[in-house]
């Protein structure tokens, strides 16, 4: 059993709670522990780095960073926005010595910010191996396309996160496969969802997320994958807007990697929380165990 | 009697080397009795200035300061034998490419040239007075690799008089040149210009033509070459086959087919077009039923010539060369890997450019219809994207494949031709065409052919309803831009033909960054390489149209036919010696010489070691070797290179 | 006073490396004016007490460069220059000489941007040493 530091971050305990949930279920039939970091603080997400400027988008992470510097050996940021702010504050920190003093300045101590940060495929690849998890299935999840939604900032900028080909990464499929899913060749997976500008201007977000569901459905993928909380709102609770402005009649359900992989060690739809999500029906595909 | 001649190169030298001290340095050096600094040493004033100083004050050595020894030494080594001194008896000091050009501090710069000064006159000090030898010349040529360039360059040889062995790994001749369709920028048809040049070959007295044959090994140097050829099995005897077709058509095996590209498909045993040179069927084993599962046959059955024989094996054939010709032409980037954005292969309508000639090509599969693979539908949008694997830091490639831009106007234009209301779009960077008539052609694709140009590249190519959707940018407009395409054309960049760096490591030439033939001087040896009498021609030594191709191969049948007229070649007279008093006989020599140049002499009391000087290269391996050191390198024995750093470091 | 440059011998192929740092001198390299080369056709041809003379002349750094593995003008001439430098890198410490001072590289004609960097980086690292 090896345990991990686990920064949950905003998203994770409120909107995609059902990620949290379905990652600790995971988690824990493979025996990997989660150790929550003690008053961990907001990794800084969009607004910080870009709006406020100065250095709060790398403080807020570094903060982070620097308490999981006391636990264990690696931290794993399961929201792929967490994780690349954690992965920049730890890049600046390390290519920057005057940084490193204002930083420890801040926190009152020399800043301990080598912490290994992991996202959530690179941790659940390395405890799991493939021919494991299938044969732990319960539910083969045979029959079932899955597109690989990666995103633009789990693999991006590349220097920084130094994570899987930042043109076509490839890392998600080896575990979704040994589920029985297959996982078709889909052109989009790193292509933007619109982000955050839903809060400032929607329309780019539904026409950039219309794109994604729209070339999926062109490559017969009955369910996106995605490892970010943003993204899946983008893609999942607004569909119906996509649908209302396009006249779309789109009902693709987006799953977390962690509820893909839940579905295949036989938890329930409830149990990973998939029945929170606006679009949950498989179509032809049965979620009967067996 | 020693001179030092410091030059000045115009201000090349001056300017950062004070030559006025080092004169004033090498003026109080051991053995130096004249020193003068010359504004251009190796112009013609400059030299009857050296030549005079050696008349008037009896000069035996000199020292000349000025640029590398690569540039000029064969230059002095004449004025000076001019002057009636022995030509070795110089030694040339780089105080130009290593010295003034690489410094910026006057003082720091001429107390270096001092110190090399005062290194070449303690070398040429020592230096003893040398006769070149002389070795005779093997009057033929070989030529490989048979694309446009090598049939230039074998018949302008040829046709010299001077006998030619053309040597072609595949199983006709006519390289990339035979599968396109028409050619920028005059549109002739490639096939009418290419074909009776090919024929020729064929039939010219003094062409030997080997085809399906690859150089194997390579011994000797210049002006005698000693070349081992492996001519590989075809299971068809070249003598009898009449081009018939018959065992092509009836053969049950399919093969890919490589010389469309796999825009068709062919057969185990085949002739891959019908104007190739020999018409003669050849049989790839590997996917012949025969070979394979052990019951076949039908072609040895139908033949009616009686051709075929599957117990025919490769043949090693050793000839004597006077002079190579490398002209082993291109082969394409593969983008599949790169480009992951690009489908990775996965659409069939996205192809390479040299596909697409075969679909143009009216003796292509598809007879000259323009077919999508997927669906053998005409496309009606066609988009070009220039520079894959070519001007892209991003995979490691940042060399201009030198022919898209031009390649891909024609090709848009040959489109519209075929296809009255077809669109061409054209994603560039910039349009390179600089050639004669090369930018106007290219304009005129846009004028006269409508062909839309979009500056930018692209991102993403996907599928939508049949279609592919290309993604890209509009960097003029800055806005992002979408074509639904039905067929997507890749420019990709060139690479060295397969097995290049092989056969120069065989041929014992450089190769460059991205592995093609390196040259000997970027501009003033284009067509020679570090190795005497081994030519380049063709897009073997970098991408290339075809006039550059032929261009260069008449350049380097010049040089060739300019080396074969000698009957006999100076040899350089640095060469290994032994002194025989003292040699102890190990023959620790002979095991390190890579030439087998050192041999065994019969002496008053066992053997010792002799140094046959035709073939000593000069690299010094022995010199090092000999546990006495009485084996020599001449014009770098020990005592010179001891006595070079000692004076240096002083 | 302080000795602001150090010397190196370099002892270059004449077909590969001699014609690499010509190629920088072409293209204008910036170097120090560390470097004080003798060409010789071969590093095949560099005895390794020539390297030890000139350690015993006053050398701050020796420096030996030669065409790739497999490019050597003489086919294997810097094959033997390998195994020579590798057994006298490591001879080095026993006769007292920092083996940093020491360095053997490949560097071909047309790696002139390459040939700069070993000189620079050589030098600084010498610099250190001394
Ligand atoms: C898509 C496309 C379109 C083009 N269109 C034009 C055009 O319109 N106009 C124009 O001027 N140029 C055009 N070109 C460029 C043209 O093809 C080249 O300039 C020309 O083919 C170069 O000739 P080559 O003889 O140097 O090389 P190749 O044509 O490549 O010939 C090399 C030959 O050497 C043989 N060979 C390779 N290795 C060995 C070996 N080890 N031993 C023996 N034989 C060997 C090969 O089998 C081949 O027969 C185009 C190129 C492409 C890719
Ligand atoms: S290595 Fe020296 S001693 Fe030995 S055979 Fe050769 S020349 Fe004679
Ligand atoms: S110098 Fe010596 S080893 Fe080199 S080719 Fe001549 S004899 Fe052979
Ligand atoms: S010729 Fe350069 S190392 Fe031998």
């Amino acid at each position: 059993m090896t345990d991990y530091s686990y920064f949950p971050g905003c998203s994770l305990t409120s909107s995609a709670a059902e990620y949290d949930v379905s990652f600790r279920l995971v988690a824990a039939a493979f025996g990997i522990g989660l150790d929550e970091l003690a008053d961990w603080n907001c990794c800084g997400a969009s607004p910080a780095p870009h709006h406020w400027g100065g250095e709060l988008g790398i403080l807020l992470p570094a903060r982070n960073l620097h308490i999981a510097g006391a636990g264990h050996p690696s931290v794993v940021a399961p929201c792929a926005g967490c994780y690349n702010r954690l992965k920049y504050a730890q890049f600046e920190l390390e290519r920057n010595p005057e940084l490193r003093e204002r930083t420890g300045a801040a926190l009152d101590e020399a800043v301990r910010y080598q912490t290994e940060v992991l996202n959530v495929i690179q941790l659940l690849n390395r405890e799991i191996a493939p021919d494991d998890l299938s044969e732990r299935v319960q539910r083969r999840l045979s029959g079932l396309r899955l597109g690989t939604y990666y995103g633009c900032v789990l693999v991006r900028p590349p220097e920084v996160v130094r994570y899987d080909d930042p043109n076509n990464p490839v890392k998600m499929e080896p575990l979704l496969n040994a589920t029985g899913a297959a996982t078709p060749h889909f052109p989009f997976k790193t292509e933007c969802c619109g982000s955050y500008m839903g809060l400032a201007k929607k329309e780019i977000v539904l026409q950039a997320s219309k794109r994604i569901i729209e070339v999926a459905l062109e490559c017969g993928i009955d369910a996106l994958v995605t490892v970010c909380p943003l993204c899946h709102q983008n893609l999942d609770l607004r569909q119906s807007q996509i649908n209302a402005a396009y006249g779309t009649d789109y009902h693709l359900p987006v799953l977390y990697f962690t509820q893909a992989i839940g579905l295949a060690l036989g938890h329930s739809p409830a149990e990973l929380g998939i029945n929170t999500h606006k679009n949950a029906d498989f179509g032809n595909w049965t979620l009967d165990v067996g | 009697m020693l001179g030092v001649f410091v030059c000045q190169c115009g201000t090349n030298i001056a300017a950062t080397v004070s030559t006025d001290r080092v004169v004033q340095a090498a003026k109080s050096m051991l053995g130096v009795v004249h020193a003068e600094s010359i504004q251009y040493t190796c112009s013609d004033p400059g030299q009857r200035a050296i030549i005079d100083a050696i008349q008037q004050k009896g000069l035996t050595r000199v020292v000349m300061a000025g640029c590398s020894p690569r540039m000029h030494e064969t230059t002095f080594r004449r004025a000076i034998g001019r002057a009636g001194m022995n030509p070795f008896m110089l030694e040339m000091v780089n105080i130009r490419e290593q010295c003034s050009w690489i410094h910026s501090d006057i003082d720091e710069a001429t107390e270096k040239a001092i110190d090399l000064v005062r290194k070449g006159v303690a070398r040429v000090r020592r230096q003893k007075p040398l006769q070149a030898g002389s070795s005779p010349v093997t009057r033929r040529a070989l030529v490989i690799g048979g694309g446009v360039a090598g049939i230039q360059a074998a018949l302008d040889i040829a046709d010299a008089g001077i006998p030619v062995t053309l040597v072609e790994k595949s199983s006709t001749i006519g390289g990339n040149m035979a599968r396109l369709d028409k050619t920028f920028p005059s549109l002739d048809c490639s096939s009418c210009i290419l074909t009776p040049r090919m024929v020729e070959v064929k039939q010219h007295e003094n062409i030997k033509l080997m085809v399906n044959s690859e150089v194997e090994k390579v011994r000797g140097y210049i002006g005698n070459f000693e070349i081992d050829i492996r001519k590989k099995a075809s299971c068809v005897i070249e003598e009898n086959c009449t081009g018939c077709l018959i065992c092509q058509e009836k053969c049950p095996s399919k093969a890919p087919d490589d010389f469309n590209v796999c825009a068709g498909e062919s057969k185990a045993i085949s002739i891959p077009f019908s104007q190739a040179v020999p018409l003669v069927a050849s049989l790839r084993k590997e996917y012949c039923r025969l070979f394979i599962k052990g019951k076949c046959s039908v072609c040895q059955k139908v033949c009616p010539a009686g051709a075929i024989d599957y117990e025919q094996e490769d043949i090693v054939v050793t000839e004597k060369f006077g002079a190579v010709v490398v002209a082993t032409g291109f082969g394409l980037y593969d983008w599949k890997q790169s480009y992951p954005t690009y489908g990775m292969g996965m659409y069939p309508d996205v192809i390479n450019a040299l596909k697409y000639e075969r679909l143009l090509s009216a003796s292509g599969p598809t007879g000259g219809r323009i077919e999508r693979p997927s669906d053998g539908k005409e496309p009606r949008d066609i988009v070009f994207i220039s520079c894959i694997g070519s001007r892209d830091e991003s995979v490691g490639r940042p060399q201009c494949c030198s022919i898209g831009c031009m390649y891909m106007a024609k090709q848009a234009i040959l489109t519209k031709e075929h296809i009255p209301d077809s669109q061409s779009y054209i994603f560039y960077i910039d349009v390179r065409a600089a050639g004669k008539g090369y930018d106007e052609f290219t304009r005129r694709a846009q004028t006269d052919f409508g062909a839309i140009y979009i500056r930018g590249r692209v991102g993403k190519i996907y599928p939508r309803g049949g279609k592919l959707v290309v993604m890209g940018t509009d960097t003029l407009a800055g806005d992002q831009v979408e074509i639904e395409a039905d067929l997507v054309v890749l420019a990709t960049g060139l690479t060295p033909a397969e097995g290049a760096g092989q056969l120069a490591r065989r041929l014992n030439i450089s190769t460059d960054g991205q592995g093609f033939m390196a040259e000997g001087h970027p501009k003033l040896k284009p067509v020679e390489t570090n190795t005497g009498g081994v030519f380049l021609a063709g897009a073997c030594q970098g991408p290339k149209d075809i006039p550059a191709s032929v261009a260069q191969a008449g350049a380097a049948a010049a040089k060739v036919i300019g080396l074969l007229s000698q009957e006999e070649l100076e040899t350089s007279p640095m060469v290994a010696e032994v002194n025989q008093l003292k040699c102890a006989g190990c023959f620790k020599c002979r095991d390190v010489c890579p030439y087998g140049a050192v041999e065994a002499q019969d002496a008053r009391d066992g053997q010792v070691a002799h140094v046959i000087a035709s073939l000593c290269q000069g690299c010094g391996l022995c010199n090092v070797a000999c546990p006495p050191g009485v084996i020599s390198l001449k014009g770098y024995t020990d005592n010179q290179l001891i006595a070079e750093v000692v004076e240096v470091l002083r | 006073m302080p000795k602001t440059e150090v010397k190196i011998i370099g002892f270059l192929c004449n077909w590969c490396s001699y014609a690499g740092a010509d190629m920088a001198g072409t293209a204008r390299m910036k170097q120090p004016a560390s470097l004080r080369v003798v060409r010789l056709p071969c590093t095949g041809r560099v005895n390794p007490l020539l390297v030890l003379k000139a350690f015993r002349e006053g050398a701050d750094g020796v420096l030996v460069s030669g065409c790739h593995p497999g490019d050597c003008h003489y086919n294997e001439g810097n094959y033997y220059a390998r195994r020579r430098m590798e057994v006298l890198e490591r001879m080095l410490p026993a006769l007292g000489i920092d083996p940093a001072r020491f360095h053997y590289t490949w560097v071909s004609a047309s790696e002139g941007a390459k040939w700069a960097d070993v000189v620079n980086e050589f030098t600084r690292r010498v610099k250190q040493v001394i």
